[in-house]
């Protein structure tokens, strides 16, 4: 078995120490590009959302690599993404690729048994005894978590940082370097170092950097190929930015989500203006936003691909947020057509609008 | 008290037992008009612009009528089904409604879980307080509703004609004959019959999803690809029309699903928005009707590869 997955985020890294750490052969697809979702567009159906495309160029790029397996994960909520499986099957199977797909489910909708089963298909391959194959989990954990960690801290510190684009460099070397590594160890030690790096940059405390809190669907957020790398852009301006869903908040979110103790923080700030979860992360895109602005930061930027039906309903919810609270919050739609200036005009205005609201304010206007 | 019913979405299937309750409890009932371009106009002005027509419809029945009552009824519809839903769209109907427009009369929107009578009647009880503090009237109010609502019976079957297709769609889209331009009014016309899914019974729907990988989670996904599959299958048919409406997250994938399965069976997909563009449809549906016609009549008996 040679297993892959998709792209999204961090997750490569995190996937990284855990098949390391298995003794599984895998593959890194390549990190989204022009080409995946050129790939994307052309075999999969028209109306689909963004992510999906941008995956089955994933796929493609890591079928070529000589994957045979693809682990994904799954939902039974009501929003598209659960159906992903069923579709990238046939869509792989018509374009003449006989692949595995091992999906992991939430076990209350395919039994416990089930989950058991699929998740065997992926331990048996692996000849490590069983508590070398627990510890290979924790440390893909810790890695998903600490590197979760690091990019906060950057995205946070941009702000502050006195030798502009420090935050930035040092980010992308972080990622650059774990990736080198062959074992979750030194992944952890090295991003470690990079974390002690981090905490102690010099920083000028005195600055009141433009805060802006990223919120919307997850995949657009965490993906920066599909969302035209906004957070690295605003690292870029000076701005410090600020997004809560992250790999391993979903991981965490899974894991309590039984028991209902999941982001109780952001349920109950959410809870005035959408009461029930309606799939999707529209109740996280409402709390964020909500709670973005008691924290207070100056705006919130939403990114959603075109169509995606929990966001449509969040995105009819915002206004009356931001009329609320006096807080500006902008909905960028991707879709796959690359109009990177145009995102970027509206980010620019964006923050100008911010700017000059604060400035006003201070001049009592 | 007067309460006020938007003539959109599910009204369609359920107007029945939303009717009758609210009557027998005592309240006045103003339902929406039908579709019309008024209607349309005043959705589109007041929803979010990603949203899809049926959604921009429901909007404008809101809109239409919250001057005139006191009380609005948004279905929030989570299940019909057990482990099913509709799409995240209805399950946070209220919020969009609510939040676009302005003004709004006080609303009814607690969740609609309708998969036993029990679990609808949690429904009634909240939805009734509204009105009437009676419990009891509350409940022969529900109990007479659903009686109402078990004997309704919505689809379209008709047999004059020799050819005959089978649509499929989402209810909403199937029945405004508003937002699908009168399609089996001008299919009667061009002399073709129509079935809808309800003619095809629960189990054989059932036995094509069983062959999916993954069942589907949405109700009505999962009701027409079984009948559009099942209806290749029995060759009762001589095609399928599917309506859909642009940008629906749920057709994208179900037709993608029912093209897989079905290979070389005529389909034709109808995609409805807020132009109404009708010579478009018109084309569409001739030039369909046309190719049925030239299958049925000429090319029975001769294998179209030579």
């Amino acid at each position: 078995m040679k297993a892959t997955f998709p792209q999204m985020g961090n997750i490569y890294i995190a996937a990284k120490a855990l098949f390391e750490g298995l003794g599984i052969e895998y593959v890194i697809p390549p990190k989204c590009s022009k080409t995946d979702l050129d790939i994307g567009s052309l075999h999969s159906p028209e109306e689909i959302c963004l992510p999906f495309k941008l995956m089955i160029g994933n796929y493609i790029h890591a079928i070529e690599k000589g994957a045979d397996t693809i682990i994904l994960a799954g939902s039974c909520g009501p929003c598209r993404f659960g159906e992903y499986c069923e579709l990238q099957m046939n869509l792989l199977k018509s374009m003449g690729y006989n692949m595995n797909f091992i999906v992991i489910d939430y076990p209350k909708d395919i039994g416990m048994m089930e989950l058991y089963r699929r998740i065997h298909k992926i331990s048996s391959e692996s000849k490590k005894n069983t508590i070398q194959k627990i510890n290979a989990l924790l440390n893909a954990l810790k890695v998903l978590n600490l590197m979760d960690e690091i990019e906060e801290t950057a995205h946070m510190y941009a702000g502050f940082e006195r030798n502009k684009g420090e935050c930035k460099n040092l980010l992308i070397e972080c990622k650059k370097d774990t990736l080198e590594c062959d074992n979750a160890y030194s992944m952890i030690k090295i991003m470690n170092q990079y974390n002690q790096k981090l905490n102690h940059l010099s920083v000028d405390i005195n600055k009141n950097p433009l805060k802006i809190a990223i919120i919307g669907e997850i995949y657009t957020i965490i993906e920066p190929y599909s969302n035209f790398y906004i957070e690295e852009k605003l690292m870029d301006y000076g701005v410090s930015s600020s997004r809560k869903l992250t790999p391993s908040w979903w991981v965490k979110n899974a894991a309590l989500s039984p028991l209902k103790i999941n982001s109780l923080k952001i349920r109950k700030n959410a809870k005035k203006y959408i009461p029930i979860g309606i799939g999707g992360h529209a109740v996280e895109c409402i709390g964020e936003a909500v709670t973005a602005s008691k924290n207070g930061f100056d705006g919130a930027i939403q990114i959603l691909p075109m169509g995606c039906m929990p966001e449509i309903v969040s995105k009819a919810v915002l206004p009356t947020i931001s009329k609320d609270l006096d807080f500006p919050v902008m909905s960028l739609i991707v879709d796959d057509m690359d109009g990177e200036a145009g995102y970027i005009t509206r980010m620019e205005a964006f923050i100008d609008l911010l700017e000059r609201r604060r400035k006003n304010a201070l001049s009592g206007c | 008290m007067i309460v006020g019913i938007p003539k959109g979405l599910l009204y369609y299937k359920y107007n029945p037992f939303l009717f009758t309750f609210f009557t027998e409890l005592g309240a006045n009932v103003v339902v929406s008009e039908d579709t019309n371009k008024n209607i349309l106009d005043l959705g589109v002005k007041h929803c979010v612009d990603e949203a899809c027509l049926p959604i921009k419809i429901f909007h404008g029945h809101v809109a239409s009528i919250k001057n005139k009552c006191e009380l609005m009824v948004i279905p929030r519809v989570m299940q019909l089904e057990k482990n099913e839903y509709i799409c995240p769209k209805f399950c946070g109907l209220p919020e969009m409604v609510l939040n676009s427009i302005a003004g709004m009369p006080p609303a009814i929107t607690e969740p609609i879980y309708a998969y036993s009578k029990n679990s609808l009647y949690k429904w009634a009880k909240t939805a009734g307080k509204y009105v009437t503090s009676d419990i009891f009237k509350i409940r022969r109010a529900f109990k007479c509703a659903y009686e109402v609502q078990s004997q309704h019976r919505t689809g379209i079957n008709s047999n004059q004609h020799d050819i005959k297709i089978a649509l499929v769609g989402h209810p909403y889209n199937v029945y405004d004959n508003f937002s699908n331009m009168n399609l089996a009014a001008k299919l009667d016309k061009l002399g073709i019959s129509v079935e809808t899914m309800e003619f095809t019974n629960d189990f054989l729907i059932n036995m094509e999803i069983n062959n999916l990988y993954k069942r589907p989670f949405w109700t009505y996904a999962r009701e027409n690809y079984g009948f559009a599959i099942n209806a290749v299958k029995e060759k009762r048919f001589d095609g399928i029309i599917y309506i859909s409406s642009f940008n629906c997250g749920i057709d994208s994938i179900i037709i993608e699903l029912i093209k897989d399965k079905i290979g070389n069976f005529p389909l034709l997909i109808l995609k409805l928005d807020e132009h109404t563009g009708e010579a478009g449809i018109d084309t569409r549906i001739e030039a369909f009707s046309d190719m049925l016609e030239r299958r049925t009549k000429h090319e029975s008996n001769i294998p179209t590869n030579g």
